[in-house]
């Protein structure tokens, strides 16, 4: 063990000495046992202090370096007073672990130290003061983070997610814009089979359909209909303009399209 | 702008292969299956008026095929395949059997509990997923329904 890292944790005075004389010992089992003993006891009072230096006697292998960086570390940090509830870091590394096992055991580890702790399976996070740091509620937070997270992902898409905010309301926003969507789909095509009788599709002539979000009123060259073919994804007869996207292109295939007669590609019956 | 519209007629070509958007690709591949899917659904039912549920079958079908990278093109597909009455994918909001909520969880909890639940009905096949992949999911979802949207609402405006 790096004795570096114990002295600094003397100088915290926020262990007691029996805790050294285990942590003296290098069996891994003894480690586990003393930092179930700091989630229980310790830890609220310390509050993420002793979860830095848990993490980093996790692996005992690595001392030197990442000795002076928990060092630097805590030295911008001041300790455990500042560490409020709103100091919510959570960085779940569930990027970096995705067989991630969810043991309480090692959910004390600083986020800080995640270069130290990458070789670990565990998913890391920090509880908040105050918040009880047994196995099943920890992992349910992690749990929940995770959720959050993707959620925000969410926010992006859906529209109008940005004005609401809490996990309640941007649900029911994406609850009804997916309803919204469904329900458009199905007008759409009740639409669609009304109209279907009288239409015949050439298949050859028809291009694919632009994504119809924007319309850009230039064109940038036409293409040969005739060889244009739905069913490929490459279509060798179909070039485009180095310059132009295929958004752009087909933006202007589909207003060729509109253009043109309506009777040179759907033949009415 | 000019010199574009005097171009109009002429043929461009480019060295360059296509590169092709995500969207695009689901965009061309939802056409390729709609449009000829479309079309022999009207060669081979000229008598009978064209069902509303074989289209919207079609529609489905078309969706599911065009985003099989996805989970829930998989379930969809499943669905459809199954069921000669295609089901739509609409529920409504008050279906289904309700899993009482954990007794450990505040009420706010409890209630995004639910709404999660609620959006698991509406993704096909959501419900037999975990909540974390059906959030993934529901992101795809949306994206691939918009642009089967403006698909459907394109051919549709253009058979007007």
């Amino acid at each position: 063990m790096d004795l570096t890292g114990l002295k600094w944790l003397q100088q915290q005075q926020m262990v007691s000495p029996e805790f050294l004389q285990i942590v003296g010992s290098d069996g891994r089992e003894e480690l586990r046992r003393v930092e179930s003993y700091l989630g229980n006891n310790i830890y609220d009072t310390i509050d993420g202090c002793i979860s830095r230096t848990s993490s980093f006697q996790m692996e005992p292998e690595k001392n030197n370096e990442e000795n002076r960086t928990v060092a630097l570390l805590n030295k911008r940090k001041p300790e455990g007073k500042t560490e409020t509830r709103d100091q919510k870091k959570k960085k779940i590394k569930a990027e970096d672990e995705t067989e991630s096992s969810m043991k309480g055991k090692s959910n004390m580890s600083n986020t800080e130290t995640s270069s130290e702790t990458q070789k670990q399976d565990y998913i890391h996070v920090r509880a908040r003061r105050g918040e009880a740091t047994d196995r099943h509620s920890l992992a349910e937070r992690a749990r929940r983070e995770k959720i959050s997270k993707k959620m925000k992902c969410l926010q992006d898409i859906v529209p109008g997610c940005n004005k609401v905010t809490g996990k309640a309301g941007m649900l029911d926003e994406i609850i009804n814009y997916v309803q919204s969507l469904q329900q458009q789909v199905e007008f759409l095509s009740m639409k669609l089979s009304f109209l279907n009788p009288e239409l015949e599709f050439h298949i050859n002539e028809l291009s694919m359909m632009p994504d119809l979000r924007s319309f850009p009123l230039h064109q940038q060259g036409s293409l040969d209909y005739s060889v244009i073919s739905s069913n490929q994804t490459t279509s060798p007869g179909a070039k485009i303009e180095s310059s132009s996207s295929w958004d752009i292109h087909s933006q202007c295939v589909y207003n060729n399209l509109r253009t043109d007669s309506v009777s040179n590609f759907f033949s009415l019956k | 702008m000019e010199r574009q519209t005097i171009n109009k007629n002429k043929r461009v070509f480019s060295a360059e292969p296509t590169k092709l958007s995500p969207s695009e690709v689901f965009t061309r591949k939802y056409t390729s299956h709609l449009v000829p899917a479309l079309k022999k659904l009207n060669m081979d039912k000229n008598s009978p008026q064209i069902n509303q549920l074989t289209v919207k079958h079609e529609v489905d079908m078309a969706l599911a095929l065009s985003a099989q990278e996805f989970a829930w093109s998989r379930f969809l597909l499943e669905k459809l395949s199954s069921s000669n009455n295609p089901t739509t994918t609409i529920s409504s909001s008050s279906n289904g059997t309700r899993i009482p909520e954990r007794s450990c969880k505040e009420d706010e909890d409890g209630e995004i509990e639910e709404k999660l639940r609620e959006l698991q009905k509406l993704l096909p096949g959501g419900e037999e997923m975990n909540v974390e992949e059906m959030l993934i999911e529901i992101g795809n979802y949306i994206k691939c329904l918009e642009l089967q949207t403006s698909a459907l609402k394109s051919i549709v405006q253009d058979t007007t």
